[in-house]
């Protein structure tokens, strides 16, 4: 559209982006990947304990159409890769994703054929959590990591 | 007595704003890239499989059509039973006789057995 | 070599080494479990016959070995069980490299199916008459067998594909 060149560098469009940032960042609904033993913890990571929605990941929505934040929990397949691409490709922009745990960063423990050797050969990761399983609140702080990202490195010219 | 709707034009005012404004916000300020997998239906990251269109049971029309007649029915009865006492006799019989048709009407649809989710049971069956 | 075999697994060696002669070569106890070797050309009979005059109504599990010898190199091992006696045999066939064919026991039990589809899968035996014969892990054109000793560890890089990391354009 033509707003970015209305908008241009100024004061203007770096209000905008506090404000869009702000309410981006304080509702990054998670799309939970949730493939092995990782998802237990980010069950944890939802439940009233180590609360997720406090810091706006109110739901966790299922459906790649309604969320924000990509959580890939768990060591990832070669044939599991195609369909968490495809999920990923069919989450509207803007998106980001987590990396949770030693398996979805760079493959874990299972160093062998058929497990891709980190979810970032096929997917733009923001943040990755170490832990085989990461604590909960690791994975909180990844989430604060998330929003941090959204408030300061996202603009709205970007988007356009 | 006019000025007594005045609430709920404001009201109704601020709810076409509000959508109006967020519909045009998320158009200019949110991103826009489709592909082609983007707009493909979402199916668990598979291929899709089969029609999205199915066929369901015809009760739920029959269901819908009941809470029709039935809900207009209260629609008449409650601006007359909010204020009886001011209206009359006159009024109460012309509405009993109004009821009384209506719930005629429910007795033969119950017999006939169109509230029955399966439609097994019923006068005609 | 001393065996200590329970009445079930006795009356199965005697009955193996009554009908099936030819068909039993030795059979041997290892960590407290009992293996019966047999030829692979009987083994749709035999189980047949275990099943029906033993009662192992019960396949637990069928898996291979590759045992990375010159001669015979691959084994496909069956793992049944009888519930009435409660015991549990391991019968054995060795199979050559250059042809490793093996019949189906989908017959007899059918939770070989799968079983079988994963032998197949790892290590490249073929079971004939097998009523869904296909890969059941890798994808269907895959080249390699994973579990063959002369597979990497990690892989062949290539033999299978990752997504793109960029979006189709529309």
């Amino acid at each position: 559209m033509g707003i970015e060149s209305a908008l241009g560098d100024g004061y203007f469009t770096t209000q905008i982006d506090s404000l869009t940032n702000w309410a981006r960042s304080n509702a990054a609904w998670p799309m939970p990947m949730g493939l092995a033993c990782c998802a237990i913890e980010m069950m944890a990571f939802a439940g009233p304990k180590y609360d997720a929605a406090r810091f706006g990941s109110e739901v966790m929505r299922f459906s790649p159409r309604q969320s924000d934040v990509m959580i890939v929990a768990g060591w990832v397949n070669y044939k599991m890769a195609h369909a968490i691409r495809r999920i990923w490709d069919q989450m509207p922009d803007p998106k980001w994703c987590i990396a949770m745990g030693a398996c979805a960063s760079t493959g874990g423990m299972h160093r062998c054929y058929g497990v891709v050797q980190g979810c970032d050969n096929f997917l733009p990761v923001d943040a990755y959590v170490s832990g085989c399983p990461p604590r909960p609140d690791a994975l909180l702080h990844a989430l604060m990591k998330i929003q941090d990202k959204i408030r300061t490195e996202h603009s709205v010219m970007l988007d356009t | 007595m006019l000025s007594n709707y005045l609430p709920i034009v404001i009201l109704g005012v601020i709810a076409i704003v509000l959508a109006l404004l967020l519909m045009t916000l998320s158009k200019v300020l949110g991103p826009s890239r489709p592909n082609k997998t983007k707009l493909q239906p979402y199916e668990s990251g598979m291929d899709p499989v089969g029609e999205a269109r199915d066929r369901y049971s015809i009760s739920f029309y029959l269901v819908a059509m009941e809470f029709i007649v039935f809900d207009l029915e209260v629609v008449f009865v409650f601006p007359w039973a909010v204020r009886y006492l001011d209206y009359g006799v006159g009024t109460l019989v012309a509405m009993t006789i109004f009821i009384i048709t209506l719930f005629i009407g429910l007795i033969y649809t119950v017999k006939v057995g169109t509230l029955n989710w399966d439609m097994k049971k019923g006068m005609f069956n | 070599m001393d065996l200590e075999l329970s009445e079930t697994q006795q009356a199965v060696v005697d009955g193996l080494s009554g009908d099936f002669t030819d068909a039993f070569i030795e059979v041997y106890q290892s960590s407290g479990d009992t293996f019966i070797r047999v030829e692979s050309e009987a083994i749709v009979d035999i189980c047949r016959y275990l099943k029906d005059e033993h009662h192992f109504i019960y396949l637990s599990d069928v898996f291979g070995i590759d045992r990375f010898t010159s001669r015979e190199r691959f084994e496909v091992v069956y793992n049944i069980i009888s519930l009435r006696a409660r015991e549990h045999l391991f019968i054995k066939v060795r199979l050559p490299e250059e042809n490793p064919v093996v019949e189906s026991i989908t017959g007899v039990w059918k939770s070989a199916n799968w079983m079988e589809r994963e032998v197949y899968d790892m290590f490249g035996v073929e079971f004939t008459n097998h009523p869904d014969f296909r890969r059941i892990f890798m994808p269907e054109d895959f080249d390699y067998f994973p579990l063959r000793k002369e597979f990497p560890l990690l892989g062949i890089p290539g033999s299978i594909d990752l997504p793109s990391t960029t979006p189709d354009p529309e």
